[in-house]
């Protein structure tokens, strides 16, 4: 029998961009957009991904190494402010396996002619399956690849 | 143009129920149940309350306080484990305004021969709508309502 425990975290990163609030909030609302950034290592095998940006809206985003086990984002939007806040709930599983369950809060504020982004995650970790240390280094370099993914050419 | 803000907090409230962690959980499984003790109440007008009780599924409950505005819960159920645990996401509101998305983990533990339930919030309250004592006092009356709900059925 699995041993039960939940482990609750809050972690913040703030990152300012060289880009106005609309453009950052299209990296998150437009499908094609999200794709350039949103995603595993280079080396990853892509799996199943959809998404669909509305309030209610669910999203999948599945990969992993070739031969490891299948890492899958499930979320669901929870409030969405156009070029201001977006909320959602998501859960990570391993496989079959559920390792988190999460809620993230992205706040864009304007900063000069830039953005000034903040991400929020408040999320339960479970079973043992997952560290919360490791989630958030996995938040920063997404954030990294947002930034790149600005100033590549549309 | 409204002030965007968000106050992120998480609280955690316990209490201790004489029921199995198996009946507790009912509470929270069965539609007719959980409607008895988490909608109704004196003054409280329920519009719609529908569950599909699953991970993935959605609960939709809304509501009214005597004259006041629609309120309306969204809740989707995240996380599953029969008579363990259960993990929500649910976003309020009340008329046009989001007040708050949050993340709520119960966990269902065998105390002697009943149950200690821990309930666990992490929320953004949103624009000023909402704040934590309020929240917090609202989850102890909802558990409150809960221990009713159990003694009820026992009679």
């Amino acid at each position: 029998m699995t041993k039960r425990d939940v482990t609750h975290t809050t972690f913040t990163i703030e990152r300012t961009y060289d880009a106005t609030p609309a453009r950052v909030f299209e990296a998150f609302s437009n499908p094609k957009a999200k794709a350039r950034w949103f995603r595993g290592p280079d080396e990853w095998t892509r799996g199943k991904v959809e998404m669909d940006f509305r309030v209610g809206g669910r999203e999948t985003n599945a990969g992993g190494q070739k031969g490891g086990p299948v890492h899958t984002f499930n979320a669901i939007y929870q409030a969405i402010v156009p070029n201001e806040r977006i909320i959602y709930s998501y859960d990570m599983h391993m496989d079959a396996k559920r390792i988190s369950v999460s809620l993230t809060t992205i706040e864009f504020k304007p900063a000069g002619k830039g953005t000034r982004l903040v991400f929020t995650e408040q999320g339960a970790f479970l079973d043992g399956y997952d560290d919360p240390a490791g989630r958030e280094r996995g938040t920063r370099d997404l954030l990294d690849a947002l930034g790149a993914s600005l100033h590549e050419s549309v | 143009m409204t002030k965007r803000t968000v106050v992120h907090a998480m609280f955690t409230v316990e209490r201790t129920y004489d029921a199995t962690p198996a009946r507790v959980f009912e509470a929270f499984s069965d539609t007719a149940a959980k409607r008895r003790w988490f909608a109704e109440g004196d003054g409280w007008t329920i519009d719609e309350f529908a569950a599909d009780f699953r991970p993935g599924g959605i609960e939709l409950s809304r509501f009214r306080y005597r004259d006041g505005p629609p309120m309306r819960n969204d809740t989707v159920y995240q996380d599953i484990v029969p008579n363990e645990r259960i993990i929500i996401a649910y976003s309020m509101m009340i008329g046009d305004d989001r007040i708050s998305s949050s993340l709520a983990t119960m966990e269902f533990r065998p105390a002697g021969g009943g149950t200690r339930l821990i309930l666990t919030e992490q929320g953004a309250y949103l624009d000023g709508h909402d704040d934590v004592p309020q929240r917090e006092e609202g989850t102890r009356g909802l558990l409150e309502a809960l221990d009713k709900e159990l003694k009820r059925k026992r009679a």
